[in-house]
């Protein structure tokens, strides 16, 4: 196996406990027209999390409810108006972008539709390789006192990340746009591993996909985190998979956490309205379903 | 011979519609798919992305891309051929008697337009009723598809209204002029599950207050559950499983019909705990433009057979009302 594998390029101790704290996370969005720009929309207001290492933290909630907005200021896509996000002591909800590098390499940020974000004229091993080249003079050097990558460490890198997400190494050189949507969720993945990131943050990673690539995703990603410890912030209105994947939930509500606790409480024990009303709809849509499947056999 | 054209509302027979795109190989995304609905049916189609469910949808409408060609079959509504009739027949029926939910109604609906006047421009340019009629009209749609505010939501536009609300705008144009057939596209799958929950409820509402016949499209074998009356289930451009849903669920025939509702009961909100595994299709979806010559589910089938990857399967009849092509139900003979 190579050396540059996800699994053993990196010189970091593995952390264990708390992986990241944000507390008092505020967000508004300016609304309204260009005369108009007092007025304001508070997306996020007030929101306390832990994530522990190695753990999936699921946020759920209603459209609108300000889920996306959380996971963009805890990649720092977005910078919150107030409140703390600490990793490691680093308090990254202020850095400034020449302070962030480092920690881009440690998040990264999975989304819907994956081909959006991609060059369409790129191949999957440049789509796979590509933040590597943009950030290797500055991380990956200093971090791991490496000079640089060759071409070959490249493809072998690219080689061995496809094989982990399930694809076939020997497509890195076709176009992504032969990649069926299953198969770009899968680049994106392998996109996301190659800096070797601690936080991967997927923000309705799984919507559009059919049900058996989802399941395939969905087990794709519990191998992952078992295999390198990655730690999830998952996203998703899918509240069969949530369940499935996360260790804690966090319902949202008005731009506010009303509910935190272990999956199996907030399944089993709902307290919140908001929390409860996800759920009815959740279980009466698959009583309905198991129902059916039950009844014959 | 008997006449069933008033038993049914549609009679889709052997269509076959191929892609041809600008550059690359024809795609014969449909290929002999025959399906029928009766009046105030609700049949759902299930299958997975790229099976070509969309395009039946159009095809039904007659709104396919220019790339795509109808190349046999035919598609008879209430007894008389749609892929024969002039445009200008197909668009007195289109709306009025044959109408789409779309899957994005953000797109659908036109932005700077308010929400009633794009309510109102169904019902005008279909039935000839006066401002006052029509305005009245439109404020009973939108109280239909539960707004309580139908006053409000009139003049509010698109950008002003939730996912949900898009859909319920874009639910009451399509049920305006009370069409015969509804083909609603996967018209949840965008929305979050409560919303979900209260369009399917919303839609057999209306099925059951005006006997609206309803073609629901979906991968998401959850969403058919309590609403459909009889499920096909496609694979590869080709329907290869009918049956009522109650067997589709409970008996399920076809190996990937099979396999498709063992992954939905396995991933069920029950309060399981993670990090057990959930079962999977090994493989993909063929390529559509290298399909296997004999059963497309052929390469992914644990029960495969000598014959499977020879001849495509025909059609057997193991239960009353149960299609299925796959041979583990019936002699194959050459
Ligand atoms: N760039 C923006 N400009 C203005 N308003 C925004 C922007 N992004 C989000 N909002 C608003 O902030 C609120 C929360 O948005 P957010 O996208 O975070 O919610 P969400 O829970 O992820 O919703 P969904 O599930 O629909 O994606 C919403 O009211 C939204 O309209
Ligand atoms: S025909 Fe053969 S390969 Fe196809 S589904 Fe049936 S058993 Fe499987
Ligand atoms: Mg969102």
């Amino acid at each position: 196996m190579s050396t540059n594998s996800p699994a053993n390029r990196g010189n970091e101790p593995e952390p264990i406990g708390r992986f990241l704290c944000a507390s008092g996370l505020c967000k508004k969005y300016a609304r309204g027209s260009l005369w108009q720009k007092d007025r304001s929309i508070t997306a996020v207001r007030d929101v306390d999390f832990e994530i522990q290492h190695g753990k999936t933290l699921a946020l759920v909630g209603a459209s609108g409810s300000g889920k996306s907005t959380v996971a963009r200021c805890v990649a720092r896509l977005e910078r919150p108006d107030s409140g703390q996000i600490l990793i490691g002591g680093t308090d990254i909800a202020q850095l400034h972008p020449s302070e962030l590098a480092p920690f881009r390499s440690r998040i990264q940020m999975v989304f819907q539709d994956p081909v959006t974000s991609m060059n369409p004229r790129f191949s999957a091993r440049e789509v796979i390789e590509e933040p590597l080249i943009i950030s290797e003079p500055t991380i990956i050097g200093r971090q791991s006192g490496q000079v640089g990558y060759t071409r070959e460490d490249r493809r072998d890198l690219v080689r061995t990340l496809m094989a982990e997400v399930g694809l076939s190494p020997d497509w890195m050189d076709r176009s992504i746009l032969h990649f069926s949507g299953g198969q770009r969720q899968r680049l994106a993945l392998a996109r996301a591993l190659v800096l070797r990131p601690q936080l991967l943050v997927l923000d309705e990673a799984f919507s559009g996909l059919d049900l058996s690539t989802q399941a395939q995703i969905a087990n794709l990603l519990l191998d992952l985190q078992e295999a390198h410890q990655l730690t999830y912030l998952l996203i998703s209105h899918d509240l069969a998979l949530v369940v499935h994947l996360a260790d804690v939930i966090a319902v949202m509500s008005g731009g506010r956490i009303v509910e935190i606790g272990p999956t199996q409480q907030i399944i089993l024990n709902p307290s919140e309205a908001a929390t409860k009303k996800q759920l009815v709809s959740a279980k009466l849509a698959t009583a309905k379903f198991a129902a059916a499947v039950g009844a014959q056999g | 011979m008997v006449d069933n054209s008033n038993k049914y509302l549609l009679q889709v027979h052997e269509l076959k519609v191929t892609y041809f795109p600008a550059n690359g190989d024809p795609v014969r995304a449909l290929d002999g798919v025959s399906l029928d609905i009766c009046s105030g049916e609700v049949v759902g189609i299930l299958g997975e992305s790229g099976c070509g469910k969309s395009t039946l949808a159009s095809a039904l409408l007659k709104m396919l891309p220019p790339q795509a060609k109808c190349e046999d079959g035919s598609i008879l509504f209430r007894g008389r051929d749609l892929l024969s009739l002039p445009e200008r027949d197909l668009r007195a029926i289109r709306g009025q008697e044959i109408s789409l939910i779309p899957q994005d109604p953000a797109l659908a609906l036109n932005p700077v337009m308010t929400a009633g006047s794009q309510v109102s421009e169904v019902l005008r340019s279909h039935l000839p009723l006066n401002t006052q009629q029509r305005r009245q009209g439109v404020l009973d749609l939108l109280r239909e598809v539960g707004f309580n505010e139908p006053q409000e939501i009139y003049s509010t536009y698109p950008h002003q209204l939730s996912g949900g609300q898009r859909q319920r705008i874009a639910i009451a144009q399509a049920v305006a002029c009370r069409p015969a057939l509804l083909i609603a596209d996967e018209a949840t799958s965008e929305l979050d599950v409560s919303l979900q929950a209260e369009i399917v409820t919303l839609l057999s509402q209306i099925r059951r207050q005006h006997g609206t016949a309803i073609l629901a499209i979906s991968h998401d074998p959850v969403f058919f559950a309590g609403f459909a009356d009889r499920m096909a289930v496609m694979y590869a451009g080709r329907i290869v499983e009918v049956a009522s849903t109650d067997v589709i669920f409970g008996r399920p025939l076809h190996p990937y019909t099979q396999a498709l509702v063992r992954i939905a009961t396995s991933s069920v909100v029950t309060g399981a705990a993670k990090s057990a595994r959930l079962p999977v299709i090994d493989g993909e979806t063929p390529n559509p433009t290298s399909l296997p010559v004999g059963c497309r589910f052929e390469p992914r089938c644990c029960e495969r057979m000598d014959v499977c990857s020879r001849r495509y399967p025909p059609e057997f009849m193991p239960a009353p009302l149960a299609n299925v092509n796959c041979f583990k139900y019936g002699e194959h003979v050459d």
